[in-house]
């Protein structure tokens, strides 16, 4: 009886190691997946499932857009088997860095003829190439949620050509995430719809492809959330009033409770429409997205 | 016959700067064709096995030959610039990998190669020392730049200018050494690798400089109108890109038209290096800018001039040996002639006309053992160094 009991444990533990086993070897052909910012993270983590080990190594509190990686982060991304770019000129640091070509997935290229051009900033004249500006594009692409759902397939085609084994479950889940994305959007086209053409305004430029996508008759001025503004931004701003009668300023952020008082005083609602381009603190990209059409519901009411 | 041996030992022995002349006469003429056949054998190989693992090279219309040897070797020559677009246009079709070229600056005397780390991947450089490539103007040395330069990870390299009277021409970059690679017996050892931008930047085409905005020197600026600032030339750009100055460091314009050298383009498969190939073949060749080309059929042209050349120096060396041989049997005769009172006296102590021709013989096979032994050694020497050798000799 005992010889039984003794052969069944050995039986037992080498079951177990087989499994380890096959985890670890699971776990090993993993794709390592990187991102540049948290919504390209989140697509593929939801199109990939466990086929992909996606990693947005940027720091909470850092707009990923201008954060600028360590050595060992860029070294961290030069491993990936994919990097996930969101371009539109978004990462200002890559550029700055070495990255293999080969890895790197552009994923809105499929709409670049779309992207929307800032005008120029200063611009110079020196050195061999002559006069040249500092114009810029604007970034924010995933905003219009139907170009994220661009977005979301230009990721699902990177991960098939590497897995083309699983083209099938990514495509499924995909399709899923697509889903979401577009009734999302027809959601806020919904919400923006009832009201068209009602001025609005936003604290900082990078509402452009949320505003053109949606019909949303917006201007910008270049605040932050938790700084007060300069008594010359306030006079800016009541310029731009006097033309741009908007009752509703959009922020990216909880604005501070000094900015709120003072913007309700000259007859300005404030309220969060979330960029979500770090990771938020609790929830995830689309239930940020859906707040903020909850938040566009009240300004468009 | 050993004492016919021996006698004639101490012949050449006793007559050693007239034996040593002879053994050198027929060492060279048996160890030049076959040493030239050695090392040409070991040129072809080395010059065929770069340009066979390199499929198919995209650049400017013109020598097919500069482009290659540019692209491969890393030549002096450098092919008429092309843009970024290329590397575009080759990434559009999905048909191929492109892997961009900048070979035309110099760093101390070795060639800069602006590229990305795909060709790390693509020709499986090995990092031995520091790391890869990683921001903007860190630079991976090949193996023997390395040791030349005496530079290790950490070290710093300064460009060179295009030319030496360039006195208003952009200023020489000072690059972080990040890495040195394992050696691969290729042109690569020779080489200082960089990011494509960072080549640019040598080129003065990215650079970086003080905010113009924030420019409180009124001689920094020339005009201030219309949102655009003038700078003077006094404006001074960074001339080492570091932690601190990294973020003022601006591309101006599309990188598409940032120029290149060539484009190694990798494709997937047979069928899709032809349609790629095709797609450069257009009805109106005169609209084509751009040529693609399989470097292994330029390089298999460039080998056959060099076999006709061959023949030509075989041809040479036949006659001279002809002529050398027919000198060696005139000194072999004349010193007969000389030597006739010595054969005489041997004569007459009692020697058989076959013993002195034995003994001449004899001096003969010592003399030509020797020369089969030295053209052994030298011939080993060859084939034992024969790749530094074709390197130093004819791929530099």
């Amino acid at each position: 009886m005992p010889d039984v009991k003794h052969t069944a444990s050995l039986l037992a533990i080498a079951l177990l190691l087989i499994l380890a086993q096959l985890r670890t070897a699971e776990a090993e052909d993993r794709l390592q997946v990187y991102a540049v910012n948290y919504p390209l993270a989140y697509f593929a983590e939801r199109i990939a499932g466990d086929l992909a080990e996606v990693r947005f190594p940027a720091p909470a509190d850092v707009d990923p857009a201008f954060w600028m990686p360590d050595a060992d982060t860029i070294t961290a991304y030069q491993a990936a088997d994919l990097i996930l770019l969101n371009g539109a000129d978004y990462a200002k640091w890559i550029p700055k860095v070495s990255l293999p070509r080969s890895r790197l997935v552009d994923t809105s290229r499929g709409f670049k003829d779309a992207y929307i051009r800032q005008p120029a900033g200063v611009s110079h004249n020196h050195g061999p190439g002559g006069e040249h500006a500092h114009g810029g594009v604007a970034f924010t692409t995933w905003l219009d949620l139907s170009q994220a759902a661009q977005q979301a397939e230009a990721i699902a085609q990177a991960l098939t050509r590497k897995r083309p084994a699983a083209k099938e479950r990514i495509e499924r889940n995909l399709q899923v995430l697509q889903s979401e994305l577009l009734a999302l959007n027809e959601r806020i086209a919904e919400i923006a719809g009832a009201n068209p053409g009602r001025p609005l305004l936003a604290s900082h430029p990078i509402y452009q492809y949320l505003a053109r996508r949606y019909g949303l008759n917006l201007r910008s001025v270049m605040w932050e959330p938790d700084v007060l503004p300069s008594e010359r931004q306030w006079a800016e701003l009541k310029g731009i009033l006097s033309k741009h009668p908007a009752k509703w300023m959009l922020w990216e952020g909880t604005p501070a409770e000094e900015n709120v008082a003072r913007l309700r005083a000259l007859g300005l609602a404030s309220n969060v429409l979330d960029p979500c381009a770090n990771r938020p603190e609790t929830g995830d990209f689309l239930s940020v997205m859906s707040d903020n059409a909850k938040n566009l519901e009240q300004v468009f009411q | 016959m050993i004492d016919s041996l021996y006698v004639a030992w101490r012949y050449v022995t006793f007559n050693w700067a007239r034996s040593l002349t002879l053994i050198a006469c027929v060492t060279l003429i048996a160890v030049l064709p076959l040493s030239l056949e050695l090392l040409l054998d070991e040129s072809e190989r080395q010059l065929l096995a770069r340009a066979e693992t390199t499929p198919l090279i995209v650049g400017a219309k013109g020598s097919s030959l500069d482009l290659t040897m540019n692209s491969l070797y890393f030549g002096d020559t450098v092919p008429e610039l092309i843009s970024m677009a290329a590397v575009e246009r080759v990434s559009e079709t999905d048909l191929a990998l492109p892997i961009p070229l900048s070979v035309r600056f110099q760093a101390r005397g070795f060639r800069v190669v602006g590229t990305n780390l795909d060709y790390f991947d693509y020709r499986g450089l090995r990092i031995a020392e520091g790391r890869n490539l990683g921001l903007l103007g860190d630079c991976v040395l090949g193996a023997r730049a390395a040791a030349e330069l005496g530079l290790a990870p950490g070290d710093s390299l300064l460009s060179s200018p295009e030319t030496l009277f360039d006195l208003a021409g952009v200023y020489p970059l000072k690059m972080r050494v990040a890495g040195v690679l394992a050696p691969t017996q290729s042109a690569d050892d020779l080489a200082v690798f960089v990011d494509v931008k960072t080549a640019w930047v040598i080129q003065g085409l990215v650079h970086g400089h003080q905010d113009l905005r924030d420019v409180t020197d009124p001689t920094l600026v020339m005009d201030r109108s219309d949102g655009t600032v003038t700078a003077t030339a006094k404006l001074a750009q960074y001339t080492e890109i570091s932690p601190e100055n990294i973020d003022s460091f601006h591309f101006h314009g599309s990188a598409a038209d940032y120029p290149i050298t060539s484009v190694i383009a990798v494709p997937r498969d047979e069928k899709a290096a032809a349609i790629l190939r095709g797609r450069y073949v257009s009805v109106d060749a005169e609209a084509e800018t751009q040529q693609i080309l399989v470097p292994g059929e330029v390089i298999q042209d460039l080998l056959e001039n060099i076999f006709r050349i061959k023949s030509v120096l075989d041809a040479v060396i036949v006659v001279v040996g002809t002529a050398t041989v027919l000198a060696l049997t005139l000194v072999f005769a004349l010193s007969l002639r000389l030597r006739q009172r010595e054969m005489q006296t041997n004569f007459k102590l009692g020697c058989s006309r076959a013993t002195i021709a034995r003994l001449l013989g004899a001096e003969i096979v010592i003399i030509l053992t020797a020369s089969a032994l030295l053209t052994g050694l030298l011939l080993a020497m060859v084939t034992h160094y024969d790749e530094p050798l074709v390197r130093a000799l004819f791929i530099h």
